[in-house]
C-alpha cells in the first residue's frame, strides 16, 4: 500500500507530534507514504472567501499527487472535505476544471483527475483492515476507558464524502478498539467540537468544546482520542483557557489516534512524541 | 441586485425557498446552542430579502443541519454562500487578515517560522519550504 502524504498547515507547524506518530505507526504497518513537496493550505478557508481559489488551492495539491501518481492520503479532517469536494467538482464539470486549469497552468500544474483522497482512518478501516491491525498489537490497552471524538468533515457532507452514517458512525470506535481498550459512549459524541468559531467568537468555540469536555469528564473516560489536528487543539491546546473560562477543571489527556495505535503496537512514550502533548498523559496509564 | 435574488440564483442558495421553518437546523446546531446563532431565522429573513447579519459567521460549518434538513435545503453551503457575498459586499471581515497574511507569506494558514522548522529539524522531521505558489494563485483568482 502506497499513498501520496499531504499534511496541510496545522500538523506540520503546530501539531508535529501527530505527524512523527502517524509515519511512525504506517511504516511499522508497512503503509508506504511519498511526501507532496512544497504543498501548501489545501484551500478550506476560500469555500467562504472565493470558490475559485478554494478549487484552485486544492486542485493545486491534487494535481502535485497526480504528478507522483498515487491516491492521497490525510490526516486532517478539513483537508478531508476540502480536497474531496474539489476533486469531486473539478472531476464532474468540464467548464470549471477548465476554468481551474487556466489558473495552475501559470504554476506549471494541470489538474487531471485521475486520483482519490482518502483521510487515514478510512486507509486503516477500509483498505488495510482491523484485523490486520489486531494482530500488530503486542501491549493490549485493556484498562482503558478513551472517548472518541469523530469531528464533522471525516464523514460530512456525506453525499460528497460517501464514507459512513454520521449519525452512527463505528470506524473510529473499531479502531480505538483493535488496540483492547474500550471506546465508550457519552452525551453528544458526534457533536462538533467548535473550531471553526474560534476566529470569529473564541467564547462560543469554548463552549462547545467544554461542554463537550465535561461530558467525556463525566463518562469516566481515561482520554480522548482525535483524528483531525484542529479538534485536537480544540482539547488540547486550548483546554487550559476552555477551563479558565468555564471556571471548571477537565484535566483530561487528549491523544492522536496514531499515538494510541503506536503505543499498542509497542513503540514508547517518546517514540509517539507524546511529551508534546500539552495535557500531561501518565506513563502509567499504557502499563 | 437583492440579496433573496442573489442567494436563489446560487445553486448553494437555490433550495431555501423550501424552508417548513421547522427549526431541527437549529435544534441540533453545536453554535445555536451556546449562542443567538439561528439557521432557521437566517434562512427565513433571506426569504423575506432582509439583511441576515453578522451572525452568519458563527455556522461552525458541521453539516449537521444540511444532513437532517428534511426539505433537502442546502443549509452549510447557504451559509458559505451568504459569507461570499458578505465579502463581496462589505469587504474581509478583521478576524480573516491574519490568515490571508499567512497564506500570502508562506502558503499556509499558520505562520511558518524558524521556531517551526528548528522544532521539526530535532525530531527528524522534514524541513517545510514555504509554497509561494500560493500566493500566485490567491493573485491569480482574486482570493
Amino acid at each position: 500500500m502506497k499513498y501520496a502524504l499531504y499534511l496541510g498547515c496545522t500538523i506540520p507547524l503546530r501539531v508535529p507530534n501527530y505527524e512523527l506518530a502517524t509515519r511512525r505507526v504506517m511504516d511499522k504497518l508497512g503503509v508506504e507514504l511519498v511526501d507532496i513537496e512544497d504543498a501548501g493550505c489545501c484551500g478550506i478557508y476560500h469555500e467562504q472567501i472565493n470558490e475559485l481559489t478554494h478549487l484552485a488551492m486544492a486542485g493545486s495539491i491534487i494535481a502535485k499527487a497526480e504528478d507522483i501518481g498515487l491516491d492521497i492520503m490525510v490526516m486532517c479532517n478539513g483537508c478531508n472535505e476540502s480536497l474531496i469536494k474539489a476533486n469531486k467538482r473539478l472531476k464532474e464539470d468540464a467548464d470549471l476544471r477548465r476554468k481551474v486549469n487556466e489558473i495552475l497552468s501559470k504554476i506549471d500544474l494541470e489538474f487531471k483527475g485521475n486520483i482519490n483522497i482518502k483521510h487515514y482512518i478510512r486507509v486503516l478501516y477500509e483498505d488495510y483492515g482491523v484485523d490486520k491491525i489486531r494482530k500488530k498489537v503486542v501491549n493490549s490497552l485493556d484498562n482503558l476507558k478513551i472517548a472518541a471524538h469523530y469531528g464533522c468533515h471525516i464523514f460530512k457532507p456525506t453525499d460528497i464524502i460517501q464514507f459512513e452514517d454520521f449519525e452512527d458512525p463505528e470506524s473510529l470506535d473499531v479502531l480505538i478498539e483493535a488496540t483492547g481498550a474500550k471506546s465508550i459512549d457519552y452525551l453528544d459524541k458526534k457533536l462538533c467540537c467548535g473550531g471553526y468559531v474560534l476566529g470569529y467568537k473564541k467564547e462560543v468555540a469554548y463552549e462547545i468544546s467544554g461542554y463537550k469536555l465535561q461530558n467525556i469528564k463525566d463518562a469516566g473516560a481515561d482520554l480522548i482520542v482525535t483524528i483531525c489536528p484542529f479538534c485536537n487543539i480544540m482539547y488540547e491546546a486550548n483546554q487550559r483557557a476552555i477551563e479558565s473560562q468555564l471556571n471548571k477543571q477537565f484535566k483530561i489527556p487528549v491523544l492522536h489516534y496514531p499515538q494510541l495505535l503506536g503505543i499498542a503496537m509497542g513503540f514508547s512514550y517518546k517514540d509517539m512524541a507524546m511529551e508534546l502533548n500539552r495535557v500531561r498523559i501518565d506513563p502509567k496509564l499504557f502499563e | 441586485m437583492s440579496i433573496r435574488d442573489e442567494v436563489l440564483s446560487e445553486i448553494d442558495g437555490e433550495t431555501i425557498v423550501f424552508c417548513q421553518s421547522c427549526g431541527i437546523c437549529t435544534g441540533g446546531c453545536p453554535s445555536a446552542r451556546f449562542s443567538k446563532y439561528n439557521p432557521r431565522r437566517i434562512i427565513h429573513k433571506t426569504n423575506l430579502n432582509m439583511d441576515p447579519g453578522d451572525d452568519i459567521w458563527l455556522c461552525a460549518t458541521c453539516y449537521t443541519c444540511q444532513e437532517r434538513c428534511p426539505r433537502g435545503i442546502k443549509i452549510t453551503d447557504f451559509m458559505n454562500l451568504l459569507r461570499r457575498i458578505y465579502i463581496k459586499e462589505k469587504g474581509m471581515p478583521d478576524f480573516i487578515d491574519t490568515l490571508i497574511e499567512n497564506l500570502k507569506n508562506a502558503g499556509y494558514t499558520t505562520q511558518l517560522g524558524e521556531i517551526e522548522n528548528k522544532r521539526r529539524e530535532r525530531m527528524n522531521l522534514p524541513k517545510i519550504n514555504t509554497a509561494d505558489y500560493i500566493k500566485r494563485i490567491l493573485e491569480l483568482t482574486e482570493g
